[in-house]
This record gives structure tokens, sequence and C-alpha cells, in this order.
């Protein structure tokens, strides 16, 4: 656990905008840092290119990449609309993880990824694919956009409310399950809010219901007299609790501090003095895209205190493999694969999310990391076999020998040449698989 | 075969080369290059070079591939399988002129790759028994011994086939008492035979243990009875290959006799002349299957056939209790149905006033005859509505539609169809993949039909009517026949070639470009064969099966017509 200096606390430094300079040089290194947190790891061309384009154009091209990303993500919704209630949201699961291979724009996947967690709905829950692909898509479409679209979008989602256990909001008996979550995890957190408010808000979402899978809104079911929430008094609905969770400083310091996590550091809690500029942004529009770019483009990004102080989730460490190695692998398995390794997408554990952190290494996952990682890089046998090709992407990069490939290995996957494993195989495509597999079951690729 | 030793556990032998070469003359070929899916294999740089390498061979030898082959095969071929990896090809010439000019160019085109590349690869070996042996490769060893070309993964198994040459071929596999039966089970006729020598295999380690297998999947037990025994109690097997105009026929033959008193006895026709009735026909139909199984028999030898399965029989017969009412399983449902056991599936034509789902999923029917109509009727009819009513009720308990049941009559049969409401869908053009389900229950007559839509319930009842009128005979002594149309699976294949294309893309880690041209080369394969028919059942005693295929042919400016 690395903490953070007074230099790494002193907002002003902390978010300033990196420049390279003699001292702190733009390296492979960073490039990779970059490239893992703001997508699921870079291939060679990609690091190669960031090197060579500085910092901040790499940052600008995760953020607005050069490909076609809207038609992309039209092709991939238009195939996840053939996903069918019968089989639940697997095939949406090994869908999201297709798109997570292919797509021009990780980081749009990436910020999905993280809102998912953030609002953790729970596909067992949602007996219709289609509410759940919908969610999807909206946690998609503002991703790096507008958290007040967002929140306003979740409110008015069918699955959040049967994830939640939220169908039926009566008048008489207003269901508290949907604004207790909305105010502990979706907005100002834990302890900013009171029971009293609690009720308050229950009361203005009386008469939404989910009736044959899509949300109603019922009139004679609406509360229209006056509530307490958080301090306001009016004859509150819906959009007006939206109103006043977004006007709560709590909520923008909240979500920048789960950001902080994402994208910059899980083993070090940031002061509130580190955060607030970030938050005092934020919270101005709720513009995610802007404070992702803060973050992205910052000294603290390309620090110590940033700079692998994450443990990898299953999803970012099995990616990681598959867009380095520039291949694909049978996503329905792997959906699969990676519940076993404790991140089954659409099941998240609570309605908290994923803990993330140590929490994914224990002894069964780490076994279970080494057992994917040989199952992708084998040539024959098991449904991953043959599917990457790692001595081909070595070929392709002009590498001729094993122990050339074992250090451009180490370089592809930690920017770290000392990471190489120790070359016994000769024959040059065994021998490129077994030093992939050295490098990504070492502990420099589990974290990010 | 005079040169293949005895001990071969493997052997194939091509009796009549130009046989096997006539699918390729320029009728076939012309056939083959006319299918979409050939045509863009044939513009593969790999595919490209590999005819330009042909080309390049026949201007050499100055003659064309198939005659040039023809010459140096005319005298029949063989491969066999050996112990200790004493594999050997053998070839033998009618012009062996032909052979030894494709040797000296072969030779020839190495000594010019070695000087060029430098590699050591040795083109010339020590003499076998006197007669010159050249080698290729590290493990290709080879010789022309008379009008023999003899070819083997290294010099022992060249040296054994020469060594079985001197002694004569009274003592070489072809003599063998197993070897000769499973010539004559496969005819005079067959253009080629594969024999393995499964007493043999036996013999090696794992193998004997592998041959034992037992499925425990009671459908697969039912579907398959009587082809496990057979090949577990076969000492030789042994495929025959016959070329017909516009087909081909594979026979399995084997001397496994099976017994009255097995388990899977219940798939054996009871008495002589019994067997299976011949398949039903209806419009657009992919397959069709007709199994002889007494099913009385087979769910009152569940212990044996299964007995892993026992937890999972109760949970089944207590689910059965349910639907029947707490009818005793083996005696009162079972037996009433008769042995004669069809299925039939066929693609489906949609009400356009409901619409048409984007997954279209072929209707498919199970077609029994019953003992006793009037005694299992009700029976039946009680327990097809409970299982549509508890399929509703756990629909609706996620909040998704059930069905509709209801009872209209075709012809003078009244019949049970459950349908999804239609009355509030959206889009017509991309239905739901539940309606490819409109769950039927017909029993006109004598027959039980249990179709997943009313629409092949009708054409069945259709069918049905016609072949009780005159009830054809059974196929004597055969207990299993499948059916296959190719221009159907291609149709269905077509007309899902998206959704199974992007189905791929994530099961098979493809990309969209490549899943849909392995689709397309799955239509061509579809497109290839315009029928399909395997028959299983014994012959004079012992197991025996037989694969005919139908090959499409090409009509000018009409793409494909069928051969017969």
């Amino acid at each position: 656990m690395t903490t953070l200096t007074e230099q790494h606390r002193d907002p002003a430094w902390a978010w300033a905008r990196y420049e390279p300079a003699a001292g702190r040089p733009w390296t492979l290194a960073l490039a990779g840092h970059l490239h893992r947190r703001a997508g699921f790891g870079g291939t060679w061309e990609q690091l190669q290119r960031a090197l060579r384009g500085g910092p901040q154009r790499t940052v600008d091209g995760l953020l607005r990449p050069a490909g076609d990303v809207a038609g992309f993500n039209r092709d991939f919704d238009k195939y996840e609309a053939s996903a069918d209630d019968a089989r639940g949201v697997e095939d949406l699961r090994a869908w999201w993880l297709q798109r997570m291979m292919q797509s021009p724009h990780p980081l749009l996947e990436k910020m999905t990824l993280f809102w998912h967690g953030h609002f953790s709905v729970d596909g067992g829950k949602v007996n219709f694919t289609r509410l759940a692909q919908r969610h999807v898509a909206l946690l998609r479409g503002q991703a790096l956009g507008s958290f007040r679209e967002l929140l306003r979008g979740i409110v008015h989602d069918a699955a959040v409310f049967l994830s939640l256990e939220a169908a039926i909001n009566r008048k008489s008996q207003p269901n508290e399950q949907f604004p207790r979550w909305l105010m502990e995890c979706y907005t100002v957190g834990h302890g900013n809010y009171t029971e009293a408010d609690v009720r308050g808000a229950a009361r203005a979402f009386a008469g939404w219901f989910v009736l044959q899978g899509e949300l109603r809104d019922i009139p004679r079911e609406h509360d229209t007299e006056s509530k307490r929430i958080l301090g306001q008094q009016g004859p509150f609905n819906s959009d007006d609790v939206v109103r006043i969770l977004l006007e709560q400083p709590a909520t923008a310091q909240h979500i920048v501090r789960k950001l902080y996590r994402w994208l910059i550091s899980e083993t070090a809690e940031p002061d509130a003095r580190l955060i607030a500029p970030l938050a005092a942004a934020f919270g101005k529009d709720y513009d995610v895209g802007k404070v992702v770019e803060m973050m992205l483009r910052s000294n603290l990004f390309y620090s110590a205190a940033a700079v692998r102080q994450r443990v990898k989730c299953p999803v970012e460490f099995a990616l990681g493999i598959v867009r380095a190695l520039e291949g694909a692998v049978p996503a329905m398995n792997l959906a699969h694969d990676l519940g076993r390794l404790g991140q089954s997408l659409f099941f998240p554990p609570t309605t908290k999310g994923w803990t993330g952190g140590r929490d994914w290494i224990n002894h069964a996952t780490l076994a279970g990391r080494h057992n994917l990682a040989a199952a992708f890089l084998q040539a024959t046998g098991g449904p991953y076999a043959g599917k990457l090709n790692p001595g081909e992407v070595a070929k392709k990069h002009g590498i001729s020998t094993p122990q050339a490939a074992a250090k451009f290995f180490a370089e592809l996957f930690v920017q770290d040449a000392a990471v190489a494993g120790e070359v016994i195989e000769r024959d040059a495509d065994k021998a490129a698989r077994h030093a992939a597999y050295a490098v990504v079951t070492s502990p420099e690729f589990q974290l990010a | 075969m005079e040169c293949v030793p005895a001990d071969a556990f493997l052997a194939v032998e091509v009796m009549k080369p130009q046989a096997v070469l006539s699918p390729f003359d320029e009728k076939g070929a012309a056939m083959l290059t006319a299918l979409p899916g050939v045509q863009d294999q044939l513009a593969k740089p790999g595919v490209k070079q590999f005819f330009q390498i042909v080309k390049v061979i026949e201007n050499q030898l100055g003659t064309e591939w198939r005659a040039g082959l023809g010459q140096m095969t005319g005298g029949g071929v063989a491969f066999a399988m050996c112990p200790q990896e004493r594999n050997v090809f053998i070839a033998e010439a009618s012009d062996v002129s032909m052979t030894k000019r494709l040797n000296e160019f072969l030779l020839k085109a190495a000594a010019s790759k070695k000087s060029s590349d430098g590699s050591t690869a040795l083109f010339e070996a020590q003499p076998i028994d006197g007669v010159p042996a050249w080698t290729l490769g590290p493990k290709e060893t080879h010789v022309i011994a008379g009008n023999l070309l003899i070819i083997s993964s290294g010099a022992e198994g060249v040296r054994a086939a020469l060594a079985q040459r001197a002694k004569g071929a009274a003592s070489s596999l072809a003599a063998t008492p197993a070897y000769q039966a499973a010539k004559r089970a496969v005819g005079p006729d067959a253009a080629a035979m594969v024999f393995v020598n499964t007493a043999m295999l036996k013999q090696f380690p794992g193998f004997a243990e592998k041959l034992n297998f037992k499925n425990a999947n009671p459908l697969a037990v039912l579907l398959f009875a009587g082809i496990g025994d057979a090949v577990q109690g076969a000492n030789w097997l042994a495929l025959g290959v016959r070329v017909k105009d516009g087909g081909l026929a594979l026979q399995l033959a084997s001397d496994a006799k099976p017994a009255a008193s097995s388990p899977s006895a219940f798939a054996l026709p009871a008495k002589s002349g019994d067997g299976i009735l011949p398949n039903i026909t209806v419009p657009r139909q992919i397959a069709a299957f007709s199994f002889y199984r007494d099913l009385r028999r087979f769910y009152q030898a569940k212990d044996q056939l299964f007995p892993e399965r026992t937890s999972g029989l109760i949970f089944f017969e207590n689910m059965m209790g349910i639907f029947f009412s707490g009818r005793d399983m083996t005696d009162d449902v079972f037996a009433q149905a008769a042995p004669e056991v069809r299925f039939v599936v066929a693609n489906q034509e949609y009400d356009p006033a409901i619409g048409t789902p984007e997954a279209q999923i072929p209707a498919f029917a199970v077609i029994l005859r019953l003992r006793d109509p009037a005694k299992s009727n009700e029976m039946l009819e009680e327990a097809f509505q409970k299982s549509i009513g508890l399929a509703s009720f756990t629909r609706g308990q996620q909040a998704q539609p059930g069905f509709i049941i209801e009872r209209p009559v075709h012809w003078n049969t009244r019949y049970t169809v459950a349908r999804f409401p239609s009355a509030a869908i959206k889009d017509r053009a991309r239905l739901d993949i539940r309606y490819n389900f409109r769950p039927t229950l017909a029993m006109p007559g004598q027959y039980l039909v249990i179709s997943s839509t009313d629409g092949l319930a009708a054409d069945l009842m259709d069918a049905l009517g016609r072949e009780a009128k005159q009830m054809p005979a059974p196929l004597a002594g055969i207990h299993s026949l499948a059916e296959l149309d190719g221009a159907q699976v291609s149709a269905v294949l077509q007309r899902n070639l998206d959704i199974i294309a992007r189905g791929n893309m994530v099961k098979q880690g493809r990309s969209l470009e490549d899943a849909r041209a392995q689709m397309n080369a799955l239509i061509t394969a579809a497109q290839v064969v315009s029928k399909l028919r395997l028959t299983i059942g014994a012959d004079a005693g012992a197991s025996c099966a037989t694969l005919d295929v139908d090959l499409c042919q090409p009509a000018k400016g009409k793409g494909l017509a069928r051969a017969r």
C-alpha cells in the first residue's frame, strides 16, 4: 500500500496536467498504466503509439477515439436485441464481453462497467432480458456523459426497480427499498441521509409500478401531500427527489470518491481537501467525462500514488490478456469463467456491487486466474484453445527468438522486461505461449 | 492387399479407384464449382496456390491429374495401420511409368528446394531388401517395387510390406477370416472398404475401456439403442463405400449379433417381419425419423440401462405422477404406445396475421401409434392440458404471458392447441422466439401426435389419414431410420444465418465475417447433399447400418437440381 505524500495530497499539484519532464519522463510503463485504467490494456501498437504521442494526445484518443464508435455500438445493440428471455441475461453477458473485446472505445466500456458496479442491478431479479439490456444501454449512454441524466434514467428504469424488489409502490404502503438504496449507494452515500428522508422519498415514488415488464406511472397511487426530504419541504414527486439529491454536495463527493477508487487508487483513501476541486467541478454540471478527463490527465494519475494501486477485477484480468494478444475468445465461456473468479456480470454479490480491491484475490481465485490464463494460452483442448496466438503476435512485431519473445511479452503485459520468465522451450509457438503465461500469472499483471 | 500384414488393426482398401475418382470428373467438378461457398473457397490464396502446384505437376507428367492418378492407382490402393506404428500406404499402378515419373519430379523438386534453402532432407535412403528407397522428409520413406508404390512413416514399415509381399497373399490381412467376412458383408460392388479389427484393438490398454462406454442419458439410450452393443460386441467393423450415379452409399457392417436378453432388446423387432414403419412425409420436411422402440420394455429396463439415474428417475416419476394422475408409468402409460415411434421436423410457414419470429425454429413432432386409443385418449389429453397449465402458471409467476388453449377441428379430429396471445404484438416482423411454438396434441384414429405447432400437426393428420387408408408394410429387421433433406436444411440455415452467425461470435470467439463464412460453408455442404438416408438394423442376424447420400447436380442456368 502506498501512502499519499504531501505532494500527492496537494490538490494544486495533484490535479494539474501531467507534463513529462526529466525527473518524470513519459515511459512505456506509464503508457501501459494509462491503457489499463482507461481501457483493458493496450496492444503493442497502441502502447508504441502512446509512447510516441505523449500522455495528453493519448488521453485525447482514449476519450474521443477515431473509429466509428456509434456504428459499432448500434450493431451490437442489434445483436443483443436477439437475446431472449428464456436464457435470462446469459446472452447479454456474453455480448457485453464481446463488446469489451472488440470496442474501438474501451474507456466507454470500462466506465459502463464502473456504473454497473455502482447501480449493481441483479439480472437474476430482472425477469426480462430486454430490461437488463436497456439498463446497460442507459449506463453506456451516459457512462462518460451526464450523471444528472443517468440518475433521471435510473429512477425510471424498470430493471432497477425489479432488482431492488421495489416493483410495487403504493400510496398506502410506500416501498422504502428504492429510495434507501438511491440515497445509500447511488447518490449521497452513508451518513448523509436519515430514515425520515427515506420515508419522504418513498412517498414521492408512490405510483410507480413495474407491470408486465414495463415501468408505469399510476396517478391514482400518487401521494400528493407534502413531504420533507433532506431539509426541503413540498409535495415532491420522483423528479423532485432526483433534483434534491443532485443539489446535495455529498452526491458529487460520493461519486468522485468512487471514481477516484476506480481510476486512481484503491489503496489510499483521499482526504476531503484532495477531492474537493473535483467534487466542486462535478457538482456544477455532473459531467462524468470532464472528471474522468481531469483524472486521466493529472499529475496524480501518473504518480506512484496511482500506478499499480488497484487490483484488476476479473474482467480487466481476462480482457487484458485477450486485447493485448489482439484476439477474441468465446464470450459465452468467458462469462461463466469470470463468474468463478468472482465477477459474474449482471450478478453483483450485493446491492453495493463488488467490493473489489484485495477481495478479488484469494487462494481459489488466484488459482482460477492461473487456470484461465492457461486455458487462454493453450494451443489445443478446451473452449479457448487456439483462439489467442502469442507466437503470431510476437512475429507480427518482429520478434524471432524465444528469448526476445519472453522480453516482448513482459513489456507488452506489464511494461517491465524484468518480469520475463525463464526460456526453456525451443519451439517458437510453445515458447511464446509459455512466456505469455509466465507474465500474465505474475503478481504484477494482477495489478491495474 | 497382399502386402498388408495380418496384424493390421485398421485397413482401407480401394478396390475400384476409378469409381472413387468418378465424383471428381468434369460433371462433378462443375457441380461443386457452381456452389457459391465453393467459389469463395477457390478464391482463397492457399487454395489457388494448391491448384497451381497441381497444374505444374500435370505439365510435368503430361497428363491431366485424374488420368494420372488413375494410372498410378489403377490396380487398387491400400492403407493399413499396424502395431509399432508400422503404417503403410500401397498403390498398385496400371502404368508404373507414371509413378516413376512423378517420383523423379518430386525428387528433383526436393533437391532444388534443398539447394535453395539449405535444408538437410535426405532424398535417397539405404536400399531396403535390395529395393531402392527414397525419403522426402523425416517421417517418410518410399519404394517402387514392381508396379507397387509403397510409402511408410519409416523404413520398418516398408520392410514389413516387402516381407509380406515376398511371403505371399495367403498370410496377408486379406486372407484372414475376419477380413473376408467383412468383404462379403459390404458386398462385391463396394468401391472401397474401411476395416477395423476391434478384437485386436480391445487388447490395447485403454481402448477396451473406451469401447466399453455406457451412455447415461436416457434419451440417448432410447435413440441409439443397440448401436453401442453392436460396437462393443463386434470382433470387426467394416465400412463399405459404393459410388453411384449422383450419390454415395456407405454400409457399416459388423459381426455383432444383438441378444434378445440384452437390456437394449427393446429396440429389436419382436418377431420376424417386424420393423419400423416408413417415415411420414409432410410439406417443407427437413428430417424424419422412424424407430422401433418398445417404450414399455425400455422403461422397465431403466435400472439396467442407466442405473446412475435412479434419483433423477424418481423425480421424473413424481412429476409425471402429477400429469398422469398417479398412474404407473410402465404399465399404465408407456404400455399404451405401440413400438413404432416416429419424429418429423419441418420448416414452418408463419401466419402473416400474427407475424414472423426473428429466429425461425423448425416445427417438430412425435407420432406414436396407440394400442387402445379409447382407453388412453382422455389420459393423454388430461396430461397435455395439465402441462400447458403448469407452463402458463410458471410464466405468469414471472409476469410473462401464458398460453391460451383452443380445441379446433381438422377434418373430423378435434385437437388441442396452446397458443400465445397475439393481439398486443407491437412488431410483427420480429416476433419473440416463443412465437415459434404452438404446442399441439392431436389423436387422429389410432395415432397420437404431439407437435410443437398446430400447422405441423395438421400436416401430420393429413399424412396419417392417407397412411391409415393403406397401412404400409413395416421395413423388416430395421430398428432405426433417419432421412434428411439437404435443400430444407439449407433453407432453415439461410433463414437463420445472421442469428446463428451472431451466436457463434460469442460461443466460438469468431468475428462476424468468420462466423458468416462458417455458416455459408455449412449451407454449401447442405446444398451438395440432396438426400441423406440412414438405416440401422440387422442383416442375417448381424448388426448393420447403411447410409445413402444423394448429391445434387447442377442444371444449366438453374443452379442445383436433384440427381434422383
